[in-house]
This record gives C-alpha cells, structure tokens and sequence, in this order.
C-alpha cells in the first residue's frame, strides 16, 4: 500500500512538472498548428543556460533560475522568425519537419559550445536534503519544483483567461481567419508565444537540472510525455494537457513501480485506448489534427 | 669510360629518386587502426580508449623500427557504421591491426572478421560469447568478459559479511545484461534475494524504481544500470532519496574515472565488484605507474578503466609484432597466442587454444583520494586483484571455443 502511495506522490509531482513542458507544446500548436518538436531541446537549452549563468556569471541558484531561462526567449524568437515564420501558410508537415531539423541543430550546437558530457547540479542548500513522508526520506527539491510548476502553470492559465493578450491567443487558437480578420496580429502573436513556449520550456529544464542532470539530450524524454500529454488533453487544449500531463505521469510512476518493463507499453496503451475512444482530448474540445 | 649525356642524366635523375623514397621507406609506419566512439553522449569512453592506445604507443615506441601510426575512426557506436569503418581501414588505410572496440563493433565485426583478415583486439567488450561460443581466429579479448566479472562480483559477496548477509535488490535497465546480473546475484549461495526491477533504457525520472528498491526492504542494491549519463542520473536521484545512505550500493563493472569525477563524493558510497582496469593498481604494478605517469603527462588527467585496460591490449600487440618480425596478419596472430607481457593490468597472455586473455579483476570500494593524484579525487581502492584463475576455466574448450587448428 505504502508503495502505491509514493508512486501517487511521485506521478503527481512529475506530472506538475510536466504540465510546464506541455502548456507551451499546446500553446504553440494551438496558436500556429505548429508541432514543436523543437521543444526538448529549448528544454536542455535551459538547463544548460543554468549552469552557464552560475559558472560564467558565479550567480546563486535562484538568480540562474531567472535569468537563464530568460535567455532562452529571444534565441527562440531569432529561431521562429527565421525559420518558422516564412513557412506559417504552408501544411503542418512543413513546421514539423523544420523543427524536427531544429532539435538536431540546437543540440549539435549545444555539444559544440558545452561539450556532449552530463552536468550534475546540487539543489541549492535551502532544498537539500529530504522530508519524511509515508514513512520513506522524499527530497524537498523535488517538492519544491512540483510547487513552483504549479504556480507557473497557474499564472499561464491567468494570464490566458484574464489579459487582453490571452484573449487574442484563445481567439486565434478558437479561429485564426476569424481572429485576423478583427485585426489580431497573428503572426506577431505566434512569435511572442512561441519565445514565450521556449521560455516556460527553458524554465523547465533549469527547474529540473538538479533532478534530471543537464545533458544535450535530456530533453528528448520529456518531449515524448510532453506530446502524449497534449495528445491525450486534446490538441492546443491547454486544460486537457494539464490533465494529460497528470495522467501521463502517474501511468509512468505507478506502471514504474509495480510493471517496470511494461510501464512504456501500458503508457502507450492509455494513449492508444484514449485516441480511439476520445480523439479530440479527454475534454472532447480539441484539435484532430 | 665516357658516359654518354643523356645516360648522366637518367642516372642523376634515378639517383635523385632513390634518395627521395629511401627515407620514406626507412620511416614507413605501421598503422593501427582504432575503432570506436567519437561524438555523442558515450565520446568520454572513446576518448579514454584513444588517449590509453596513445599512451601505450609512446610507451612502446617505435614498432619493427617503424613509427606507429594511429588511424582513428568514429564508429558511432553502430553496427553498420562499424563494418563501414572497418572495411575503410583494413582496405584504404591498410592498418595491421584494430584496436579500441567495444561490445558493439565487435559483435559487428565478428562475422566479417576472416575477410577483414587482421587481428582485432578488444579490450572494451563484456560479451563472453565473443571468446567463448564464437571465438573467431581473428578476435582477442584483454578484458574480463561478463562471466569473468560476475564470477569476481559472487567472491565479492561471498567475501564481505555485509554484502553476504545482505536483503539483495538489482536495479537495472531493461536489458539483457541486467538480468545476467541478477542470475549471478541469485547464484550466490546463502544471499538474500528480495527483488529486481528493470527501468525502460530512457528513464530519466528514477524515483518509481527508487521507491520499488525501499519497498523492498532492501540492505543492497546491485546496479546495473548502463554507464554514462543514465547512471548519473541514477545515482544522483538514489542519493537525493537517501538510498544511499541506507543501503550498500555494488557497481558490478566497475566506473569509469570520468563518471568517478563527475559523480565526486557520491562514488564513495559505492563498491565496485570487479572492475576492468585500476588506476591505483600502481601501488603493487610499477608497469601501471609508468603508465600512468605517462598518461598523465600526455594527457594531463588521470589514467580512467578503459584507457588502462586499452593501454594493455594495446602493448600485447605491439609485442606481438615484434616477436612476429613483421605485420604480416597470420603471423602476429601466432605470436598474440604466446606473448606473455608486463601490462598496465599487470602480467598478462592470452588463454591457451583461445582468444580471452587472462585478466584479473580489481575489486575495492571507491574513496577520495588525499592528496588528489594525477587529478583524480576520487578512485578506486584496489583491495584484491581477483587472478583470472578464479574466474576463467583452465582451457578455452571448457568455455566452448573450439578454434580450428
């Protein structure tokens, strides 16, 4: 029983980490209908603009929290406008196929500057060390990543519903024709969220690295629970991610612990069994794209 | 005698070429070819196997009186790459011999290796298949194979009253090496089996298998969790849980220097059950300690597992060369079979009839090093040298190769 309940605890603490991943996948397609497999490595981005911030910088934890992942933002507006920007108009193969490129040059190029080897990050000194809970020592970090991931994710979801921008962003992403025709600048709407995407995914990876170790690589896990998260809440639903990411979590923390070798099958079972019978998002309002 | 002109001049010009080709031919090298990975997340082991047959080539010196020349190809860690490569050296670059493989490219070279026609030395592979079931005329092993390092890693426990009466969990990736491993720790009699769990080979998120482990009950957790940054990762998270600090953590392979570096004071709270190469085997070896010594002046840190343990490949086949007279392909490989050389590892020959040679395992717990040596604050302590008498049957039949005569 005790297991099951630390593989709750764990699901649901990796799944508030994953809503951050996902909001901005969602976001970005629902806005652009652009399938951002770009992502994971605007993800790692962040985790190693962290580690640069503290080394080149000496800055503390928490300021390389901040400003690292603001660095982030404008490397993936400079991206969006040059290569996803001219191509907006044509089918959502071309967008995909473009940032299926990009992950390839953006972790090739984090290899050349930083090298291929792993960084290992300590959790600032505050963080260190564990909790009891159900009996068992739980790292506070982790519990302090889950807590501002929500908070985070929260603030998404206010701004979207409370600011005039939000209002453009759900008109756009409810009927972009629609929406330009009443004089909403889409595709400088797409820009300032894809930069925006890219900084919540920067975020994430520095909000991670002393959990998942930085690597050029340690995004493409994440992006995979990102995409099935999205797909399970429905395509550009950003209500339906954050039960997606929750679902997807806690299918890989309790498969983990109990059917180790069948936990990624099963994960893909949930999402197979949810797109034949839900194939708009588990909130019915999504994208079949 | 008068020589006509034009006589003088073909003379003078055939002279002249002479003298051009003769030094070359004087300095002709002898090409090794090395194979293995160059970029990506595993380069760190390429870069220990590569700066270790470096090391062993200043070491040795000049070869036949030739200079030894490194021809270095990234195999990428694939298959077809591999056999790419390979073919490229033996046929374009024309090298005598392949050093630096890892299980990879020498399960890919194995089916190929009469065509490729040049010995191949590995010293970085774990399959016993390769030199036992499939030992190929052309294929040498200096390093313990996965038999060898689970025979070291049952003594462990059978040796360490901790480990003897310790609640036993593996903790592994979902491959097929785990599962050796848990065979092997199941194996030793009298331990106290309570679990296994396997984790899918891209887990970054540890903490449903970390939480299977404690559930468990577990005192010890063997590790068989694939080197580089998954383990990393792993044994970050076991700390950050506290896993560490309650229960004895084996490392059935042993780790590699650069993972010892990065993973700093966290490797102390780990025991290696047999690893493949030590650096501070120097302490007993005097060939280990020049070879270190060189590393490190070559390379400015410290000698790591692999570059030990290529280092030692590395020398046998310069020795065999010698001993051959010549590169000519058949007969280094009848003098690989009779060396008998002073390594980085210690004494070392090959098996009698077969292809494995007979390398002893380092056991030991890893702990800082005071004061930091050769760069390295943190190694492996070498507590026992496991002989490959205790851990290799007597002739390479017994292992199920069975070389044509």
């Amino acid at each position: 029983m005790d297991l099951f309940l630390v593989s709750l605890l764990n699901g649901v603490l990796y799944g508030a980490f994953l809503l951050l991943t996902s909001l901005g996948v969602s976001l970005v397609f629902g806005l652009g209908r652009v399938v951002n497999f770009a992502h994971g490595a605007l993800f790692a981005l962040g985790g190693y603009a962290l580690v640069a911030v503290m080394k080149a910088a000496g800055a503390p934890f928490w300021v390389a929290l901040i400003v690292g992942p603001l660095l982030v933002v404008p490397v993936a507006i400079v991206i969006e406008r040059a290569t996803i920007y001219p191509i907006r108009h044509r089918p959502e193969i071309y967008t995909l196929l473009v940032t299926f490129g990009l992950t390839f040059i953006l972790v090739g190029g984090i290899e050349m500057i930083w090298g291929s080897g792993t960084t290992l990050v300590t959790s600032p000194t505050a963080l260190s060390g564990s909790v009891n809970i159900l009996g068992a020592p739980y790292p506070i970090y982790r519990l302090f990543a889950a807590g501002v991931s929500l908070l985070v994710s929260a603030g998404v979801f206010a701004f979207i519903l409370l600011t005039p921008i939000g209002l453009q962003i759900r008109a756009v992403t409810d009927d972009a024709e629609m929406a330009e025709a009443l004089g909403v600048k889409t595709r400088w709407l797409l820009t300032m969220v894809f930069g925006a995407a890219a900084g919540l995914a920067g975020f994430a990876g520095a909000l991670g690295a002393p959990i998942f170790a930085v690597n050029p690589e340690m995004g493409s896990g994440i992006l995979i629970d990102s995409f099935l998260a999205v797909i399970l809440g429905g395509l550009g639903n950003l209500p339906g991610s954050a039960l997606g990411a929750l679902v997807v979590a806690l299918t890989k923390s309790v498969g983990g612990s109990f059917i180790a070798e069948w936990s990624i099958a099963l994960l893909f079972l949930v999402v197979a069994l949810a797109l034949i019978f839900r194939p708009t998002g588990l909130f019915g309002r999504g994208r079949v794209a | 005698m008068r020589i006509p002109r034009s006589t003088r001049i073909v003379l003078a010009a055939l002279a002249t070429s002479i003298g051009a080709i003769a030094p070359v031919a004087a300095q002709e090298s002898v090409k090794i070819g090395v194979l293995t990975i160059r970029s990506g997340p595993a380069s760190p082991v390429g870069d220990d196997l590569v700066a270790g047959i470096e090391t062993a080539a200043r070491m040795y010196g000049p070869v036949l009186g030739r200079p030894i020349e490194l021809v270095i190809e990234d195999s990428l860690w694939n298959p077809q790459q591999a056999v790419s490569k390979a073919t490229k050296l033996v046929q374009q670059n024309k090298v005598a011999a392949i050093l630096g493989t890892s299980t990879i490219e020498t399960l890919a070279l194995s089916p190929m290796a009469d065509r490729l026609n040049v010995p191949i030395i590995t010293s970085n592979s774990g399959g016993s298949a390769i030199t036992r079931q499939n030992c190929s005329k052309w294929i040498f092993r200096t390093n313990p194979d996965d038999h060898m390092s689970l025979a070291a890693l049952k003594h462990l426990i059978d040796q360490n009253p901790k480990l003897k009466n310790a609640k036993w969990f593996v903790m592994g990736h979902d491959y097929p090496y785990a599962r050796i491993v848990t065979g092997s720790v199941k194996g030793v009699a009298g331990a106290n089996y309570v679990g296994e769990t396997y984790a899918p080979m891209d887990t970054t998120d540890w903490a449903p298998f970390i939480a299977r482990a404690r559930a468990s009950g577990a005192t010890a957790v063997m590790m068989a969790v694939t080197l580089g940054t998954p383990f990393l990762q792993f044994a970050q998270q076991a700390h950050d849980f506290g896993l560490m600090k309650d229960v004895a953590f084996v490392a059935p392979l042993g780790l590699p220097d650069w993972l010892v570096a990065k993973l700093g004071p966290l490797s102390t709270n780990i025991i290696s059950a047999g690893s493949w190469g030590a650096w501070r085997y120097e302490d007993q070896e005097p060939v280990t300690k020049a070879f270190n010594e060189q590393f490190h002046k070559m390379h400015g840190r410290v000698a790591g597992m692999q570059s030990v343990q290529v280092g030692s490949a590395a020398m046998m086949l310069f020795t065999a060369i010698t001993k051959a007279g010549s590169t000519e392909p058949a007969a280094v490989v009848r003098a690989l079979e009779t060396v008998d050389v002073r390594t980085p590892i210690g004494p070392l020959k090959f098996q009698p009839g077969g292809r494995q040679a007979l390398s002893p395992l380092f056991l030991g717990p890893y702990e800082e090093v005071k004061p930091p040596k050769y760069g390295a604050q943190y190694a492996q302590r070498v507590v026992e040298a496991f002989p490959a008498a205790k851990s290799l049957p007597e002739s390479a039949e017994q292992t199920g190769c069975k070389l044509a005569k």
